[in-house]
């Protein structure tokens, strides 16, 4: 009696750490604290543009930070974080008829709200690439290195396609 | 001489703001913008029109795409064609080949009948970088065909009063250490038609098939209408190259 006790409390306990262990893995699916980065894709670029713009979705289980991006120099001179944004001054300037000018700054960071999908899409957050080296051709795949404030680095590929 | 932004949690990208606001726009602006097309057609477009429309018929600008020769060419459609005005630049790597590559989804959409009647001109903001032969090539890789307009010009009074026409302006940032600096512009795409008339205009962030319908509408409203030829010259610009 004693011993089937014994048996069925440690079965019990072997079955609860599982449930954990396989609940912790999934929680934490592609590592690196749950940041989760999808869609990686740079545009193709047209003959004589020498600047380039890598896209992509990234979202998080926790409250995080993409603080740096990079590519490799033999890709791109310099690589920074970048955001299109309407330069006009005026945050009203369709509503008498002008039109919005746009611009594009650079951004020390690009906030990932917990459970939130982040886009870096045309026309809104990119990874803008400086002094290409070459063209970027359609299935090129540059590599990406990300830095998040929390998760840390994570390598993704990029994969070159016209839009 | 740029420097980081704080950054808002969970941003609407720009896209998505200029449209909204630009349809907001329409509703409030009334005499202004019309998210409907006029009164004399009767068919909706769902760009932008203007009341009254701007007139651009009397600009002509330097056309730098064809070999052997630049050809000062007026910014309006031969016969009921309709001609599709970028002001942009060529190292522009988000919003111009986004744009780009939105016109050229729409062209797709065309029939091929349409499809002759289109053609894109794009005009640099940024003739300091960017030679006639750049804006070629560049334009060569949206439109292979070759049926594009690659307007370029060295004056800045010239290019000044393009822009006005049209609505367009830019602005050059100050140059840093290394001589790069930023270019900021608007980022409208209009269709002007045989009378010199801007027809419609699609602010950055319509989709190609948003601009195609737009195209169709007013191919069919411009069938049988009858219209003037284009002026144009076989004067060769001295001053376009810096």
């Amino acid at each position: 009696m004693k011993t089937r006790i014994s048996r069925t409390v440690i079965f019990t306990c072997l079955a609860i750490l599982s449930a954990f262990l396989i609940g912790a893995c999934g929680g934490s699916d592609g590592g690196n604290g749950g940041v989760q980065v999808t869609d990686v894709w740079a545009r193709v670029t047209a003959p004589s543009q020498d600047a380039g713009a890598v896209y992509m979705t990234i979202n998080s289980d926790q409250a995080d930070k993409l603080i740096k991006a990079s590519v490799p120099t033999s890709v791109a001179g310099k690589t920074e974080l970048h955001e299109t944004v309407d330069t006009s001054g005026n945050q009203n300037s369709t509503m008498d008829g002008t039109e919005p000018m746009m611009g594009m700054r650079p951004v020390s960071s690009i906030a990932i709200p917990a459970g939130k999908t982040v886009t870096l899409e045309p026309g809104g957050y990119h990874v803008m690439l400086f002094d290409l080296t070459g063209p970027i051709a359609e299935g090129d795949t540059i590599p990406v290195t990300l830095e998040f404030e929390n998760a840390g680095e994570i390598k993704v590929d990029a994969t070159a396609r016209t839009q | 001489m740029e420097k980081p932004l704080p950054i808002g949690q969970g941003a609407l990208p720009l896209r998505r703001i200029l449209l909204l606001s630009w349809t907001l726009a329409a509703i409030l602006a009334g005499g202004v913008l019309n998210g409907c097309g006029n009164g004399d057609s009767g068919d909706a477009l769902r760009g932008m029109t203007r009341n009254p429309p701007s007139d651009v018929g009397g600009i002509s600008l330097p056309d730098q795409s064809r070999k052997g020769g630049i050809q000062t060419t007026a910014l309006r459609p031969s016969g009921d064609d309709l001609l599709l005005v970028y002001f942009g630049y060529t190292s522009c790597p988000d919003v111009c080949p986004t744009t780009l590559a939105d016109i050229r989804q729409a062209l797709e959409g065309l029939t091929p009948g349409q499809r002759n009647r289109v053609k894109v001109g794009m005009v640099t903001v940024d003739p300091h970088r960017d030679t006639g032969r750049d804006l070629d090539e560049y334009l060569g890789h949206f439109f292979p065909a070759g049926d594009f307009l690659a307007f370029r010009t060295g004056d800045q009074q010239l290019l000044h009063k393009a822009e006005a026409a049209f609505g367009a302006s830019h602005r050059i940032g100050k140059p840093d250490h290394e001589g790069n600096y930023d270019v900021d512009h608007t980022a409208q795409v209009y269709a002007v038609g045989a009378d010199g008339k801007v027809e419609v205009e699609w602010p950055f962030g319509t989709s190609g098939d948003d601009i195609a319908y737009d195209l169709k509408a007013l191919l069919d409203r411009a069938v049988g209408s009858g219209s003037p030829e284009p002026e144009k010259t076989q004067q060769t610009e001295k001053s376009v190259n810096q």
